[in-house]
């Protein structure tokens, strides 16, 4: 019998198997990745470039869950990038001052740290305030102050980086030691995640950003202060990516005009690879502690491959773009 | 065989024959699933050359997954499909088209920003040496328009168009092809009396062809007009097919529901008390609303009735603060609101419907709960300092989906998966999360079925004997007239009539629907 039953059969099979594919795709990628790897370089599965890809996931997640605060209302960062860059060179000048001067390390550490945060509330605070008060396209506006700060962060550094950042807050935010075993950058990931778990479940913050997100116009007739709520989700965005950046800033040592380089295309990468759709409304902190997993063995890999650091520019962009892809595919199909 | 065989030949005859006197489409045991749901199952379901088959059934009966099915947006699990004598294995959208298959859905397949001739010609445009050949299409459109009799202008864009409107373009395209078996999913849902009546002229034309119709509508009215045959399905099945001579309206309602209604209507006792609302010249800066004044009391229904694009929904949204005010009053509980805004209303006990329950009344991605909720996160039993309370939450909804009968009653489950009535009924939980006492339903019962219908009628009953105002606005007649106890006949931007007491009916109502000029305010 060649009638509809026996053909839409498992035609409906393969379908609910293309769903589940979907939900498993990324860890079972992970998979295959680490062990094709391993084939041919054994030293990715070793302890100690495990340990170390988790170093670097801790920075990729912090920058992605900056992201993943702005794509959930639909919009996203262009400026992440050379903010960051910006916060680095700020911090890293207040604390070099300071030093200059005799201050106590305790002033030092406090004046690095507000320099930095300062420079990423004032990011968040204009991104938010065009797209929020005055309703200007996310990509626009995030263009245009990615420009801003990069002039910025090049002017107040001269050009060049900036050294001599004092090795307390290094200690004291990247090789300290505090628990044996567990990094302090993992450390603060791991703060940062479950906070973030909390802010986006059990507030109404975070429960007004998914329904913005989903729904703008829902979310206003409904009475959600949308406008204050947007604001708060680009500042909590700037204000997250200027703590990664003095967190890179304490790992290098020095403030870094040209720090931020591709972090911008990697953050937003990561997020959107975990499943944080771009269509707004859609992901969490589970997605994007995957998507920094994954963007971070991608990159380990291929160091351990020794794929050059362009060729894995082009990689990373493919990859974003099969994952916007694979993004719209979750949400027609799933 | 490559000869003709005299044998051969007229089996084939007898087969073509055999083809055009069989039904124009039939199923056999279809069955769909989708995740957790079964929607359709094992339903036989025919469709004769030049008859309108009626689909009658509550949201969530199946009626939308078997016109998806037909019209090839997804196939079916199990059973037979036989179009025009012939097995269909796997179909298409496209397929379906160019097989004659055309339907008209409720949900608009149409790209705001093009015209409406661009729309009409989406995919299928007409070229001359590979260029598009605009006058032809100006033409061909033109043409179909004044067929259907529609008001529509080609070159409009269609983002400027009322939901009216849109849904003549969305019928327009049907009929731009060579129709052989037409799908309409509640057409007249937001047409004009006019312009649903030349729909039916049409059908009626379309049926001497020997064209097959399928037709779902809620509307008893339309389906007496114009069925033939009618089949009731009710949770996924098929409960019976009848010829639509034989039933009668509660016949009908019976078979759908299960249950007995004996009248749609409640009668709800008004017990006027003060003015909770008052509106006083108000006028917007669009002009969809010029210089209106009217009052809504406590214990009584004041409906706001009149045509399509009279601006009775603008009326009620700009007192929600969703409109741009011109000039005018607002006043609550006797005292001014300055800057009407939903969230300062909320605040002062009044709570807007919106018409439109997917563009702007839920979240459908989200789950029931938040959606019910999302207007009471400012009160300490949702949340406390900013953050939530989700066990009062849950609890609290639950019990609100429950006393709403909730089908099925899973308060996690993403808004998307609920049918169009059940959709109203999370809506509505809103009105019940927090103290309101002035309520404005905005065509509460436009796309939803009876059983669900008389449901949010109940509902306005019961939160009209806790003393609060309700502000019905609708396109419906029967319902405005009906369940209000004043009226207000909105026409072109103004209020010019208002109906009290044994006013309230059609004779009354309708001559102020069509007047022929911009009349003075009736009062």
């Amino acid at each position: 019998m060649t009638d509809a039953a026996s053909l839409s059969a498992p035609e409906a099979a393969r379908r609910s198997l293309v769903g589940w594919l979907l939900v498993l795709s990324l860890p079972l990628l992970m998979a295959v990745m680490e062990l094709s790897v391993y084939a041919v370089e054994p030293r990715v599965l070793s302890l100690r470039n495990i340990v170390n890809v988790l170093d670097q996931a801790s920075y990729a997640f912090v920058f992605a869950s900056a992201q993943m605060m702005v794509i959930l209302t639909r919009g996203f960062d262009l400026s992440l990038g050379t903010s960051v860059s910006t916060v680095s060179v700020a911090s890293a000048l207040a604390m070099t001052g300071l030093v200059a001067a005799g201050a106590p390390d305790a002033l030092v550490v406090a004046a690095g740290l507000i320099a930095g945060l300062g420079v990423g509330a004032l990011v968040g605070l204009f991104n938010g305030g065009f797209v929020a008060g005055l309703g200007i396209n996310p990509f626009v506006v995030t263009l245009g102050s990615l420009n801003i700060c990069l002039g910025l962060s090049t002017t107040i550094s001269g050009g060049g980086p900036v050294f001599n950042v004092p090795d307390v807050f290094s200690r004291l935010f990247y090789n300290g030691k505090l628990m044996p075993g567990v990094s302090i950058p993992i450390m603060i990931a791991v703060l940062i995640g479950l906070g973030l778990y909390f802010l986006l479940n059990h507030t109404t913050f975070g429960r007004s950003l998914y329904i913005i997100g989903n729904n703008p116009r829902a979310a206003r007739v409904a009475g959600l202060p949308s406008r204050r709520y947007l604001m708060f989700a680009y500042l909590a965005c700037s204000l997250l990516a200027a703590f990664g950046g003095l967190m890179l800033t304490a790992r290098t040592g020095s403030g870094e005009p040209n720090l931020g380089g591709s972090l911008m295309l990697e953050s937003i990468a990561a997020a959107v690879i975990g499943g944080v759709s771009l269509q707004g409304g859609v992901g969490g902190v589970g997605a994007v502690v995957f998507g920094a997993l994954f963007v971070t063995m991608l990159s380990n890999s291929m160091d351990l491959l020794e794929v050059g650091g362009y060729v894995q520019q082009i990689l990373l962009g493919c990859v974003i773009i099969i994952a916007i892809f694979l993004d719209r595919l979750r949400q027609t199909r799933a | 065989m490559t000869f003709a065989d005299p044998v051969q030949a007229g089996v084939s005859r007898a087969a073509q024959a055999a083809r055009d006197s069989g039904p124009l489409l039939r199923l056999t045991g279809v069955s769909k699933r989708f995740p957790g749901v079964l929607a359709l199952s094992h339903v036989d379901f025919d469709l004769r050359r030049g008859e309108v088959h009626v689909l009658f059934g509550e949201n969530g009966a199946g009626k939308s997954t078997l016109i998806n099915i037909i019209a090839g947006t997804y196939p079916p699990d199990e059973g037979e499909f036989v179009y025009q004598g012939e097995t269909i294995g796997r179909l298409t959208p496209h397929t379906a088209r160019e097989l004659g298959i055309s339907p008209v859905f409720q949900e608009f397949s149409l790209v705001p920003e093009l015209t409406v001739e661009q729309n009409l010609f989406l995919g299928r445009e007409l070229t001359r040496a590979g260029v598009l050949d605009r006058a032809a299409m100006r033409a061909k459109a033109r043409e179909v328009i004044d067929l259907l009799g529609f008001d529509l202008t080609p070159g409009r864009k269609v983002r400027d168009l009322s939901r009216a409107h849109q849904q003549m373009v969305e019928i327009a395209k049907a009929f731009l092809a060579d129709v052989r078996l037409l799908i309409l999913d509640e057409p007249t849902a937001s047409l004009t009396e006019a312009e649903a009546g030349k729909l039916f002229d049409l059908v009626s034309k379309l049926k001497a062809k020997g064209v097959g119709i399928i037709y779902v509508s809620h509307r008893m009215r339309e389906i007496k007009q114009i069925a033939d045959r009618i089949t009731v399905l009710r949770d996924g099945r098929k409960i019976t097919t009848v010829e639509a001579a034989d039933v009668s309206e509660n016949d009908l309602v019976e078979l759908m529901t299960g249950r007995k209604i004996d009248v749609l209507f409640p009668h709800i006792e008004a017990r006027p008390g003060e003015k909770l609302l008052e509106v006083e010249g108000l006028t917007l800066v669009n002009r969809t609303v010029t210089d209106v004044s009217f009052y809504a009391r406590a214990g009584e229904i004041t409906g706001v009735a009149g045509l399509v694009g009279c601006g009775k929904s603008e009326l009620v949204r700009a007192v929600y603060g969703l409109e741009l005010i011109e000039s005018g009053e607002v006043r609550l509980g006797g005292e001014i609101v300055a800057h009407p805004s939903p969230a300062g209303l909320l605040k002062r006990g009044l709570c807007y419907f919106p018409s439109d329950r997917v563009a702007e009344g839920l979240a459908l991605g989200r789950p029931v709960r938040e959606n019910a909720s999302m207007t009471a996160l400012d009160l300490p039993a949702f949340a406390r300092a900013g953050i939530l309370r989700r066990g009062g939450e849950r609890r609290a909804v639950q019990s609100i989906a429950d006393r709403l009968k909730l089908r099925p009653p899973h308060i996690e489950r993403a808004v998307a998966n609920f049918s169009g009535g059940n959709r109203q009924k999370v809506l509505l939980a809103r009105g019940l999360t927090r103290d309101i006492n002035v309520y404005l339903f905005d065509e509460p019962t436009v796309g939803i079925d009876v059983g669900a219908k008389t449901e949010v009628y109940a509902l306005m009953k019961d939160i009209l004997a806790t003393g609060a105002a309700i502000v019905l606005v609708s396109s419906e007649l029967p319902e405005v007239l009906h369940l209000s106890h004043r009226v207000y006949v909105m026409h072109r931007s103004r209020i010019v009539a208002e109906l009290t007491g044994a006013d309230i009916n059609e004779q009354e109502a309708l001559p102020h629907f069509f007047r022929e000029h911009d009349a003075e305010p009736g009062r």
